[in-house]
């Protein structure tokens, strides 16, 4: 096993027990929010034909069918992974500060391993990434557990089915699960080029210190101004001064800039500017 | 060898280095002396690439310091540099992962050296044995050149002179160690070489046989003369 891929192997069982929990909490929190939701489109049932006197039909024209759907948009599913994304949000930062911070000293450690010090920023940026797409692959084999759940307790007559590929079809959550491979490819790319910003940000707080925190602001500023910049042309120049498809290309030609010059960026800090 | 030429450093505006130099041989043991804050640290960081200069350069055996030079020269420095959550053998495990020089069976004589328990967790052990599994992380490389950073701070006595032993044994023979302190004592017969720093520059740059012989003073002798002149 070469030294990169023991590097990803270490960082993520750093933050492997977190995880485990994060995943845990996930899936416990969204199948108990089945049965809650579930339970309560019931109890509801139950009361307007028992005790409201309502028939199945007008109990069923005035509320409508239980869907996935229902579940999705509540607390119980989503809240669970706002936290999971709050959780590595945060971990981007921590992924670096842990190795410095209090009587931390491992950076030490780190930045003398016997390899490229480009190894080490890189690791840390895909054990991140790792751990987002075990999150989403996590929360898409669990989706149709959740959803045979809900088919266990709602009978039906009182639900409308859905196919997982529909449930992810949802506005938000289609962001998390893109549909085709381009897409997959937009948003997952934005999200790795906006973790190599941060974390070249975070590269000179750690080299120059107050300073470092003025320099990763503007360097944050000039990337959002890279990326940004073929919006803006359409912005000033009009709609038309661009097709939709060239918006794109220049779009992911932006990105794939800015993350390489992060990469380049945090990986010249690292080697002549970092001071532990 | 490890040259250090014309070594500078800037903290801020003020100058910590103005142009130290001094080599280390291969089979001596170094020491660089000086008191609190005169960039005795700061010297092993940058032979280690762990912070940037302000101008010089240093050379490990006619060469830049480069991610192959780690497997040639460690440092030890005074604060335990593994995570304080792993145990003494996840932190071997670790080093034997990474390091083509790490020797094993070196490690396991040291941990009986040390009595030192595997299953220990970094985080429980006492300011002298996390300085133990420090030296035995260190010294189990099979590199040519060791960089030791104030290894008796603040240690017992009973440490003190266990850590002093290894530098008589087998295990620092024929290697180049380059050590910082300002308590000379207890390692003072131990000493080839020593560099004393006052106000950023090597003011006295002497091997201690030679002084001795010679001129009959101890390091502690010329010191005093240096630092209170």
């Amino acid at each position: 096993m070469n030294r990169f891929v023991k590097l990803v192997n270490f960082e993520l069982s750093r933050f492997m027990k977190v995880y485990l929990v994060l995943i845990a909490m996930t899936v416990i929190v969204q199948v108990a929010g089945v049965i809650v939701k579930a339970n309560g489109y019931m109890a509801d049932a139950n009361k307007a034909m028992y005790e409201d006197m309502l028939s199945q039909e007008q109990f069923l024209e005035k509320y409508g069918q239980m869907a996935f759907i229902d579940v999705a948009r509540s607390l119980w599913f989503m809240g669970p992974i706002t936290i999971c994304v709050a959780a590595l949000i945060f971990y981007v930062f921590i992924i670096w500060y842990r190795d410095w911070l209090g009587k931390n000293t491992f950076i030490y450690r780190l930045l003398m391993l016997p390899t490229a010090r480009l190894n080490i920023y890189v690791s840390k940026m895909i054990t991140i990434f790792l751990m987002v797409l075990g999150l989403v692959s996590v929360q898409l084999i669990f989706l149709p557990l959740e959803n045979n759940v809900l088919k266990w307790m709602v009978p039906t007559d009182f639900r409308s089915d859905m196919t997982v590929s529909q449930i992810i079809n949802w506005k938000y959550l289609s962001m998390l699960v893109p549909q085709t491979f381009s897409e997959f490819v937009l948003y997952y790319g934005a999200g790795f080029m906006a973790l190599t910003v941060v974390s070249t940000a975070i590269l000179f707080e750690r080299s120059f210190k107050w300073k470092g925190i003025i320099a990763g602001i503007i360097y944050i500023a000039i990337t959002v101004l890279i990326f940004i910049w073929p919006a803006l042309l359409v912005f000033i120049m009009g709609r038309d001064f661009l097709y939709p498809l060239e918006i794109v290309g220049l779009e992911t030609a932006m990105g794939i800039i800015v993350t390489a010059m992060s990469i380049w960026v945090g990986n010249y800090l690292l080697n002549k500017k970092i001071t532990v | 060898m490890i040259e250090v030429k014309d070594m500078k450093k800037k903290f801020g505006r003020k100058s910590v280095l103005k142009g130290v130099s001094f080599t280390a041989e291969k089979g001596e043991i170094t020491c660089v002396i000086g008191i609190n804050g005169v960039g005795k640290t700061t010297i092993l960081n940058a032979v280690m690439n762990l912070t940037p200069l302000n101008g010089g350069q240093i050379l490990i055996d006619g060469e830049k310091i480069n991610k192959h030079s780690y497997e040639k020269v460690t440092f030890i420095p005074d604060a335990i540099i593994m995570q304080p959550s792993m145990t003494i053998r996840e932190a071997m495990q670790f080093m034997a992962d990474f390091y083509d020089s790490w020797n094993q069976k070196r490690a396991t004589e040291l941990l009986a050296f040390f009595k030192l328990k595997e299953h220990e967790k970094i985080n429980n052990l006492s300011k002298g044995n996390r300085a133990k599994v420090n030296l035995l992380l260190g010294l189990a490389l099979d590199v040519d050149y060791l960089l030791m950073d104030e290894p008796f701070s603040g240690i017992d006595i009973f440490t003190r002179e266990q850590i002093a032993e290894v530098f008589t044994s087998h295990l620092v023979e024929d290697r180049g160690v380059i050590i910082t302190t300002h308590e000379i004592s207890d390692i003072e017969h131990l000493i080839d070489k020593s560099v004393l720093l006052d106000d950023g520059v090597v003011v006295k740059e002497f091997h201690t046989e030679d002084m001795r012989e010679t001129e009959g003073k101890s390091i502690v002798d010329v010191m005093r003369e240096v630092y209170q002149p």
